[in-house]
């Protein structure tokens, strides 16, 4: 039996059981990042908001890009995930709002895919796939049974990253 | 939560709940002469919610919906959101193009400019009765029409929040026609400096 585990807004989940799937639901300027350790079947799930974490505030660190990423990588250490082995893949970061007089101020989801790309940089860790950008919103699923990642968006098809 | 920030959370509730009922039943008027139908409007609430829980509000993250965004800048800052589940936007649309129900079958340059402009009557009614009841002025910006799974239509909302707080005010009233409920929930994200400004101000 399939058991959802819904990873919310600013949250993420880690989990070796497989029969479960870590889902983000509609995904908009939000990020999700998924890295597995296929070795060990673990699979961890970040769903965060902001890119950069505020120096010195007591802000929830799973909410940004930046520090959730770190946070992520922490608890699946804890469970013996290597770094070297780990497959990551991101999805979201669209620009919901393309009116005219938002583009500017409101590129959000560039800026979390930006602090995604750097963060995961600076780690050593390569993108294995990703489906990132654009103006819709995505729902990301991560089957922890073999690490699969895929994508809904409205009027399209579930599609493999 | 200190005795100063639950005095200061009443005197604001007070304070929005004023705001709130002339302001929606103003917008309720503007939304109303654009349909060309009586819309009422439920007791507005105001109330904080908490920021995950936010994308759970109407039928969940993946449903889809229509929400129409409004910036609001001046005295009185911050956030104006329509929302307003697929379906029932197609009907709105009809209601404002005098078309039988049904007729709207898809939201194309045409229909969602409608929907910007109830957006925008509907925004600007509110503001205008909030400038009238605490003499703050501001105004809308252009409205955007955002088709999406409701998940994500709402991060743009908590991207541009105040978000070192683990809630957000929000001002929350829904449209009703005939009666039937749930044809539009209005919200209004007043920004983290005009909350202050409006309790100071008294």
């Amino acid at each position: 039996m399939e058991k959802i585990i819904t990873v919310g807004l600013g949250e993420y989940a880690v989990s070796q059981d497989p029969e479960e799937i870590l889902v983000a639901y509609g995904l908009g300027s939000c990020v999700g990042i998924g890295m597995y350790d296929q070795r060990i079947n673990l699979a961890g799930l970040l769903h965060a908001l902001l890119p950069i974490h505020p120096m010195g505030s007591a802000d929830q660190q799973s909410r940004y890009v930046d520090t959730g990423i770190k946070l992520l990588l922490e608890e699946m250490g804890k469970k013996g995930a290597d770094r070297s082995r780990l497959i990551v893949r991101i999805a979201g970061g669209a620009n919901m709002l393309v009116a005219p007089g938002f583009t500017g101020s409101f590129n959000i989801g560039t800026r979390n895919i930006e602090a995604a790309y750097s963060t995961l940089y600076s780690l050593k860790m390569p993108i294995a796939g990703k489906e990132v950008g654009g103006t819709t919103g995505r729902t990301v699923k991560f089957y922890v049974k073999d690490g699969r990642m895929t994508i809904r968006s409205i009027g399209n098809q579930e599609r493999e990253v | 939560m200190t005795n100063s920030s639950q005095q200061f959370d009443e005197e604001l509730h007070s304070l929005l709940v004023v705001m709130a009922k002339e302001g929606i039943l103003n917008a309720a008027k503007g939304m109303s002469d654009m349909v060309g139908e009586q819309l009422t409007v439920s007791q507005p609430l105001v109330k904080r919610i908490p920021i995950r829980e936010i994308p759970n509000l109407l039928g969940g993250p993946e449903a889809e919906a229509v929400g129409i965004y409004l910036r609001v800048e001046g005295q009185i800052g911050g956030q104006m959101m329509l929302v307003v589940p697929y379906p029932k936007a197609l009907e709105l649309v009809d209601l404002m193009m005098s078309v039988p129900i049904g007729t709207t079958q898809t939201l194309g340059s045409i229909e969602r400019s409608a929907l910007q402009e109830l957006g925008n009557l509907t925004g600007s009614f509110f503001l205008n009765a909030v400038a009238a009841t605490t003499g703050l002025n501001s105004r809308p910006s252009p409205p955007a029409v955002l088709v999406d799974m409701i998940g994500a239509i709402i991060d743009i909302i908590l991207a541009t929040s105040d978000t070192l707080s683990e809630t957000v005010l929000m001002l929350q009233a829904k449209f009703m026609r005939d009666g039937r409920e749930a044809d539009a929930d209005f919200w209004i994200i007043p920004d983290r400096n005009t909350i202050e400004n409006m309790v100071n101000r008294e």
